[in-house]
């Protein structure tokens, strides 16, 4: 009886994780029956269509921990930034624009080097708690962030080094003068759009940010009245804020884990919104519903195949860029995705991100495939294909176990690849055990072959991206963790590209990395998913803000969410070489379209299938 | 009894041990949740212990271990990693919950599953033995999401009876008389799917009991005596007690790891949930804190029912006694 009790406990957990998994299968199943038949007791829209509604019940698919940058876990959610954003400011908004929107500083002037920044505050800015907000505080942020970089792994390497942070001088109430060890041309965007500005007054006093637990104090357009652990958020809108008046007076976000529950409760009324994409399982479901709305989206994530560059056979350029040519992603986007999201681009950058090379594609070729891997030596020797040493070029693929969809993808990229002879064993493993597989020991080499991952817009947006995911490994970087891939030339060219202070330039050269991306291939983007957003007609103000989704601040503050977005540059600085969105590059790419109106949905609803939970930067 | 009470204690040394050791044998740890690949490369050695110390992760193993039982036995259950609260806060708000719909089911499934066991027993082999067997048998093997999933959908997308979610209103947080009946109305549905869950192992046992206690010479020898077979039954009924009241308190431990996935569905805020999401980051102060409370409550119900049974069946104590 002694091992009775510890025994059952751990045999239940684990019972109850592959019962889980089951579950969530035949749930879905399940969900379609459950969804199909409900439609009998579906709410009316609300007829009135006002400005400012009293609230809005949201199901979030889980629950994030206290919502500070220190705390918070960015695994439940798929935009936890968004989320965490509603409490929080940034300098600017939003890092997917190249000139990104003003937000808590009014302007930012660069020295000629781009290596100092001097930010100005809006004036009149208050804290949650009435204390003003003013240049203390942004330099009091970058400082935190540089003193506990590895606290907030999200947010304080932008503050460690990328930029490199140097220190901050604050020269008066509303000015800050931000200084960077390399030239930080993109600084609006990243770090300026991404990391949130924190109080002094209340952070000054926390030495273990990991276990603050009273309530965010922020800036935000709401503020956190309560936070119960595993439950949900309660949001009031935040009657001063500075941007504009706060469209919905309370926000109750609630966690239903279960996603066909929380579609149930939003055709019966019960949430407003699921701040998750609609399943591909249910998308007709919820076009036919009355009263609900859906509008499509994107968050520019990606979901990618990477291979550990620093271990034979995959440290040979030949075979990674045979296996690539041997998927055939189009078929997994038919298959796995419904259709509702784009194949993979083999300069692996979002389609709609800022700096990716434009008109690219995936180049799928078996006879060009087989002819790479004979080059490479992988030559068909018995049942199937292996080196003069006896190396083979079979292996396996590591997939997240919560990851149902990448499952799928990983066995047609195994069925595919059999036409060239490798044999792939997919493994679908728990995300402990698949981040302690990937862990770097320093001095070996992760023993892992390949994973799949998930990445969110950041990844794509952020010009220093390429630096992190593919420079070499080394002090700086995501190194062999991520794949591990080492070229000198590409080395030469990141280096340069993240300290280069024309933009003209800096775009030339992460388009050069690109290139070398697509003959090398140390990832290959599989499929960029698509966002499909259903809401209740409760309130008519959501909007699809580009790289975001529609739960987002922006479709809560008055004239955010309906007016285009400024296209004016940064700064309104009359000095050309100081301003920081030159002529010459691209349009912006923040085209706002508005929600679709319930009359007026979209013909084509969807693209898309399930969100993403695990994020891998 | 103090013997009993020597070796539960004893017992609970071995769990805290296990409890400790267990989860840091699964591949796959706290630190690399703390610091995913991602983010550890580019992180020097103090950086990393700056994060690390925050929990105490910077020790060897064993230095935890003997940290973790200074903290202990100061009643600290120390602070999940995931969380960045201490875990005995966490404990504190989940057990309610848990101790409500496990208890509330298994008094349901208790007293349901013995009431048609022993009915089912004293007609044997009768056209409503064979119906209530299979029924109950066949509740007993549907999948506890199928039965969640069913109920939601008749009592809270059709019928509209039962909110969706959670254990009490979260929008509007109800105050006083109201506040119960809204508990009262969320526990329902979780409830019955874990009544449903359960109540097939107690039908059988009890079932199973009564049968073979009718067997015994002394009810044949009451029933050729002449006695009414309502005292035939009532004698036969403690005695086929037994076997049902250790079924009930044994369950105890396993019904709390069981609910997991009642409470992924119906978004209830219990322990199962919360350590299969500790499970999941490898939050070892959380693991450790729930299954030591857990193997605490085995163990005392485990201690309750062998210090019960004497009471229950007399001959359980004149054999401890010889």
């Amino acid at each position: 009886m002694s091992f009775f009790s510890v025994r059952s406990g751990e045999d239940n957990a684990q019972r109850a994780s592959r019962r889980s998994n089951v579950a969530r299968l035949v749930i879905g199943v399940l969900s379609i029956g459950v969804m199909a038949l409900a439609s009998s007791s579906l709410h009316q829209p609300a007829s009135a269509q006002t400005k400012t509604v009293d609230s809005l019940t949201i199901a979030l698919p889980g629950y994030e921990n206290n919502l500070t940058p220190f705390t918070v876990s960015f695994l439940a959610l798929p935009n936890t930034h968004d989320l965490l954003t509603l409490v929080y400011d940034t300098l600017f908004w939003s890092q997917n624009d190249k000139s990104p929107e003003p937000w808590l500083a009014e302007s930012a002037v660069p020295s000629a080097d781009r290596k100092e920044w001097t930010v100005k505050l809006r004036p009149g800015m208050k804290w949650h708690d009435g204390k003003p907000l003013t240049a203390e505080d942004i330099k009091f942020s970058f400082d935190y962030y540089k003193q506990f970089p590895g606290a907030s792994g999200r947010y304080a390497h932008h503050a460690a080094d990328t930029p490199p942070f140097d220190k901050a001088e604050v020269l008066d109430p509303l000015t800050v003068r931000l200084s960077f060890k390399e030239p930080a041309p993109t600084f609006p965007s990243l770090p300026g759009g991404d990391l949130p500005m924190i109080p002094k007054h209340i952070w000054e006093k926390v030495t273990e940010p990991a276990k603050y637990t009273a309530l965010p104090v922020g800036s935000g357009p709401y503020k956190m009245v309560e936070a119960i652990t595993d439950q949900g958020y309660k949001l009031e809108a935040n009657a001063d804020y500075f941007k504009g008046k706060v469209l919905v007076k309370k926000l109750n976000l609630v966690v239903v884990r279960e996603y066909s529950v929380a579609f149930s409760a939003l055709r019966t009324g019960d949430v407003d919104h699921v701040a998750r994409n609609v399943p591909a399982e249910l998308v007709e479901t919820i076009a036919n519903s009355k009263g609900l709305k859906t509008t499509k989206g994107t968050r520019n994530e990606s979901v990618q195949l990477l291979f550990n560059a620093r271990k034979p056979p995959f440290d040979d350029a030949r075979v990674r860029k045979a296996i690539s040519m041997a998927i055939n992603n189009k078929l997994i986007v038919d298959n796995v995705l419904l259709g509702r999201g784009r194949p993979g681009n083999d300069n692996f950058l979002h389609p709609d991100s800022p700096w990716t090379l434009p008109n690219q594609t995936h180049e799928y070729d078996l006879n060009k495939s087989r002819k790479l891997l004979d080059d490479a030596g992988f030559e068909l020797r018995g049942d199937g294909r292996s080196n003069a040493k006896g190396l083979k070029a079979d292996f396996d693929l590591l997939v997240s176990s919560f990851e149902p969809q990448q499952q799928r993808a990983a066995q047609l990229i195994s069925s595919q690849l059999k036409a060239v002879g490798i044999k792939v064993n997919v493994e679908p493993i728990d995300p402990a055990t698949l981040r302690q597989k990937r862990a770097v020991v320093p001095g070996k080499i992760p023993d892992y072959d390949a994973y799949m991952s998930i990445l969110e817009s950041h990844a794509h947006v952020d010009p220093d991206g390429l630096y992190y995911f593919f420079h070499s490994p080394g002090t700086r970087g995501f190194g062999a963790g991520v794949t591990g891939y080492s070229n000198p030339k590409f080395d030469a060219i990141s280096e340069k590209a993240v300290a280069e202070v024309d933009p003209v330039k800096r775009e030339q050269q992460l388009f050069d990395l690109q290139r070398i991306l697509i003959s090398e291939m140390p990832l290959i983007a599989l499929y960029y998913p698509e966002g499909l957003y259903a809401v209740s007609g409760a309130y008519d103000g959501w909007y699809s803000d580009p790289g975001h989704g529609i739960f987002t601040k922006r479709s809560f503050v008055e004239g955010e969410n309906k007016a285009p977005a400024p296209t004016a540059s940064v700064t309104a600085s009359t000095q050309p070489t100081t301003t920081v969105a030159p002529a010459t590059t691209a349009a912006p790419t923040s085209t706002k379209a508005p929600v679709s109106k319930p009359g007026a949905r979209p013909k084509t609803i969807a693209r898309k299938l399930k969100p993403a939970k695990a994020k891998t930067k | 009894m103090l013997g009993s009470i020597a070796r539960s204690f004893s017992v609970m040394l071995v769990a805290v041990v296990i409890n400790f050791a267990l989860p840091r044998l699964a591949p796959g740890s706290a630190i690399d949740y703390l610091l995913p690949p991602e983010n550890a490369a580019a992180l020097n050695s103090e950086e990393r212990l700056m994060v690390l110390r925050q929990f105490g992760l910077e020790k060897s193993v064993p230095q935890q271990f003997v940290h973790y039982l200074g903290r202990l036995a100061h009643g600290d259950l120390l602070v999940s990693v995931r969380y960045g609260r201490p875990v005995r806060s966490l404990l504190a708000e989940r057990l309610p919950w848990t101790l409500l719909l496990v208890g509330l089911a298994l008094a349901v499934a208790l007293v349901a599953g013995t009431l048609l066991g022993f009915g089912a027993a004293w007609k044997r082999g009768s056209p409503r033995d064979f119906a209530s067997l299979i029924i109950v048998v066949l509740l007993d093997s549907l999948p506890v999401f199928f039965v969640a999933m069913m109920l939601l959908f008749a009592f809270s997308v059709k019928l509209r009876w039962f909110p969706f979610f959670g254990a009490m209103n979260f929008a509007d947080k109800p105050t006083g008389v109201s506040a119960v009946i809204d508990v009262a109305r969320r526990v329902v549905l979780p409830a019955s799917t874990l009544v449903a869950a359960q109540v097939g192992s107690v039908y059988l046992s009890a079932r199973s009991a009564m049968v073979s206690e009718l067997r015994e010479d002394y009810v044949s020898f009451a029933v050729a005596k002449g006695l009414p077979l309502r005292t035939v039954r009532s004698h036969a009924r403690r005695n086929a007690l037994l076997p049902v009241v250790t079924i009930g308190f044994v369950s105890l431990g396993t019904l709390v790891g069981g609910a997991t996935v009642v409470e992924t569905v119906f978004s209830y805020p219990g322990i199962g949930r919360l350590v299969y999401d500790s499970m999941l980051a490898r939050d070892y102060p959380v693991i450790q804190g729930v299954f030591f409370v857990l193997a605490i409550t085995v163990i005392a119900a485990n201690l309750i029912a062998e210090l019960l049974t004497p009471w229950v069946d007399r001959r359980a104590m004149s054999q401890d006694r010889s």
